[in-house]
């Protein structure tokens, strides 16, 4: 439960479904957030609700655990260049990898959060599905969860919209109904933003940007790290009048290229075969998938290639994604079932 | 299911005496202390009653007894009234407080050096035994020393600071610093006039003797502090604010009571604590901290390999057993506690710390019985071998 109305009303639902539900909030950040220090009003809110509920509730601190695999790893692949999720990290790592351990040896049958997703049982077998508002669908962010973990996951608010969540917390008498959605990410103030965040961890790199044909120098970024490929907010328009957009990033010689719109599609990407995660079958070489590469972004139909290089062909040009992003799958035929996730190299 | 309170650090069982005490002073009309009419001489005279108990209690004249509204606003009022007045004369000023002190203290002294630019804060360190290192203070005092913090017990682990070497060591620096020390988790246990005669200020709290929270008291031994909170001059202009009658009273009561029961209680708890650790060390990769150094009877501070505290204690709570792993963060996380990092307990150790603290009212079936479930929980969240 993190305090906020989706987690609410899911805890909500299984109580009036009879199971025996134990409210749990994870302390991830133990240091500033816009919840205030410790997200000690958030905790407030799940205590609250589970209280107002007639739950039980603990608190348990995962703030060594989230540093070391998700905020670390968040600030090292800024200083590779990357662009982490880590929300992604933090659902493989915490929630549905050390929460669910626990929650085994405390002696639970299974583990509930209020994301917006559905999982959908198909000849016994649990099949991972968007949830049923479109606007907030959250399939991309479990796109790693596998089979053994979706036995044992159930996703109570899936089938209704937020709309329809509001209007059941508000019946229920919970305080979260009308609370804000939570939009960034949690361990970075949204006053202060990435920048001010990356700073405190490492040293970031000014970088001079580039015209990519002429070679002209056309302006200077006061951190590579947070320049990210396909970007134009912040690059000056070219001397044609024309914007401008990021077509590399080249931390080590300090160095932003960018060019026309038109030249930086592409209709395909590389994958990190090591990352490559199928929910219950493996995905096959020439298979065809819906593609998703952003949290809330569209999705594409590709053909998945894993001889040689592991390389995802779009069936038409995209602006790039960059490294470090998450692709999830989805099936070709039916769109809203999640098949895997991989995380994009080039 | 069972109910077996183990966390009498955290809060004392509220004595039924102390409530018969106070009921007078909740309802109907409570005359202001500091007014000139009868209702008002009735509560007036209720509160003096109180401080002399209270002054008894921590060896100190009643006109040096402040009530305040708990240990924490006690300990802050110890070091902010300190540093304030010493910055009056001084162009730089130290404030010396042991690594191991509980949250009161230690945020106190750091928002004094946050707030004021002359004030700096020294960490005392703490041995591995869980006692302060005496032989620190040669660096850490000199002449720019206000106030040194030392708890006369920590509250986490139950052992005691030798208080007595302390003011020694400090008189042969030849300083004339004031020693503060929080007495609160001492109070259950030892005369707390004799074992803290050698502070200038002591912090009390009449919940972990049984009474209400929000009672507290400060009490002064040759030392000059100044307001933080100066309001209408109450309290000999040290602390503003309307004295609780019910909460002076309450905690007169707490005090009286423990003074009639420490030695009886410390007695058997003493079997007690020697019980629970012999049945809690059988179990493999169970340690007591501090077994080998002077700890009070009622608290028994293991650490246990191999599990978190958090599943230690969502299972003793399933299980009808209340226990803490030491302080509660205000999140109502546990977290690493700074006690153990001072120890220089190693983290992967540390996080199986569960203290185990015991009152007067608890029994040997009671013990027996917390060995038994406390085993069982350890047993099931180790990973089998």
């Amino acid at each position: 439960m993190s305090g906020g109305v989706d987690s609410s009303v899911a805890a909500g639902i299984l109580r009036d479904q009879g199971h025996d539900v134990v409210g749990a909030t994870l302390k991830l950040w133990g240091g500033a957030s816009d919840s205030g220090c410790c997200s000690v009003s958030d905790v407030d809110d799940a205590r609250r609700v589970a209280q107002v509920l007639g739950i039980d509730h603990h608190v348990f601190n995962y703030t060594d655990e989230f540093d070391q695999f998700v905020v670390e790893p968040f600030v090292a692949d800024h200083a590779a260049g990357l662009t982490p999720n880590p929300c992604i990290e933090c659902n493989r790592h915490i929630k549905f990898d050390l929460l669910f351990e626990r929650a085994e040896r405390l002696g639970f049958d299974a583990v509930a959060t209020g994301h917006h997703a559905q999982i959908l049982e198909v000849e016994g077998r649990p099949f991972l599905s968007r949830g049923a508002d479109p606007q907030k669908d959250q399939s991309y962010v479990l796109g790693y969860l596998t089979e053994p973990i979706l036995r044992r996951l159930l996703l109570p608010i899936g089938h209704l919209t937020k709309e329809q969540v509001r209007q059941e917390a508000e019946r229920l008498g919970l305080r979260t109904w009308n609370k804000p959605d939570s939009q960034d990410v949690c361990f970075i103030e949204a006053s202060k933003g990435r920048e001010a965040f990356l700073s405190s961890r490492l040293t970031l790199t000014p970088a001079t940007v580039y015209d990519r044909v002429s070679g002209d120098v056309v302006g200077h970024a006061p951190a590579a790290e947070l320049v990210t490929l396909g970007q134009r907010r912040g690059i000056a328009a070219g001397i044609d009048g024309e914007r401008r957009y990021v077509t590399k990033v080249d931390i080590g010689q300090r160095r932003v290229e960018v060019d026309r719109l038109e030249t930086i599609y592409v209709q395909s990407a590389l994958l990190d075969a090591t990352s490559l995660t199928y929910s219950y079958d493996p995905l096959v070489d020439g298979q065809q998938l819906c593609v998703q590469w952003s949290a809330h972004g569209r999705s594409l139909l590709a053909t998945l290639s894993l001889k040689g290089e592991c390389r995802l062909d779009f069936s038409e040009e995209i602006r790039p994604i960059a490294p470090g992003q998450s692709v999830v799958f989805y099936r070709e035929d039916e769109p809203s079932v999640v098949l895997g996730a991989a995380v994009v190299t080039r | 299911m069972s109910s077996l309170y183990f966390d009498h650090a955290a809060s004392a069982p509220r004595r039924p005496e102390v409530l018969e005490a106070m009921l007078p002073w909740t309802t109907g009309v409570v005359g202001n202390p500091a007014g000139t009419h009868s209702a008002a001489r009735r509560a007036r005279r209720a509160i003096e009653d109180a401080r002399d108990e209270v002054a008894d209690f921590l060896g100190v004249t009643p006109t040096n007894t402040l009530f305040t509204a708990g240990g924490t606003e006690s300990c802050h009022l110890a070091i902010a009234g300190t540093v304030q007045r010493f910055r009056r004369s001084h162009a730089n000023t130290s404030v010396v407080v042991s690594a191991f002190e509980h949250h009161a203290v230690l945020t106190s002294a750091e928002l004094m050096e946050s707030l004021f630019d002359d004030v700096t804060t020294r960490l005392m360190p703490v041995g591995a035994d869980g006692c302060i290192e005496l032989d620190s203070l040669t660096s850490l005092v000199d002449a720019s020393t206000a106030v040194v913090s030392v708890m006369a017990v920590n509250n986490e682990t139950g052992i005691i600071q030798p208080l007595e070497a302390l003011r020694a060591r400090l008189d042969d620096l030849g300083t004339t610093t004031l020693v503060h020390t929080d007495a609160i988790a001492a109070a259950p246990w030892m005369d707390v006039a004799l074992s803290t005669a050698s502070a200038h200020l002591i912090s009390l709290c009449a919940h972990k003797l049984g009474g209400p929270v929000n009672a507290g008291a400060l009490g002064l031994r040759d030392a000059t502090i100044e307001a933080v909170v100066p309001g209408g001059a109450q309290e000999r202009g040290l602390r503003g604010g309307t004295v609780d009658v019910a909460a002076a009273v309450g905690l007169a009561m707490a005090c009286r009571l423990t003074r009639h029961e420490r030695v009886a209680n410390s007695a058997h708890c003493r079997e007690l604590q020697v019980r629970l650790q012999k049945a809690m060390t059988a179990v493999e990769g169970v340690s007591v901290t501090g077994e080998s150094v002077e700890r009070v009877p009622g608290t028994v501070h293991l650490l246990i390999s191999g599990v978190s505290s958090d599943e230690v204690l969502f299972l003793l709570d399933q299980a009808g057993v209340s226990a803490s792993a030491g302080a509660a963060c205000s999140s109502g996380a546990t977290s690493a506690s700074h006690v153990m990092t001072a120890m220089g307990v190693r983290p992967e150790l540390a996080r199986g710390s569960l203290r185990l603290s015991m009152g007067g009212e608890t029994t040997h079936d009671d013990v027996d019985a917390l060995a038994s479930i406390l085993t069982g929980v350890i047993a099931r969240l180790r990973p089998s071998a």
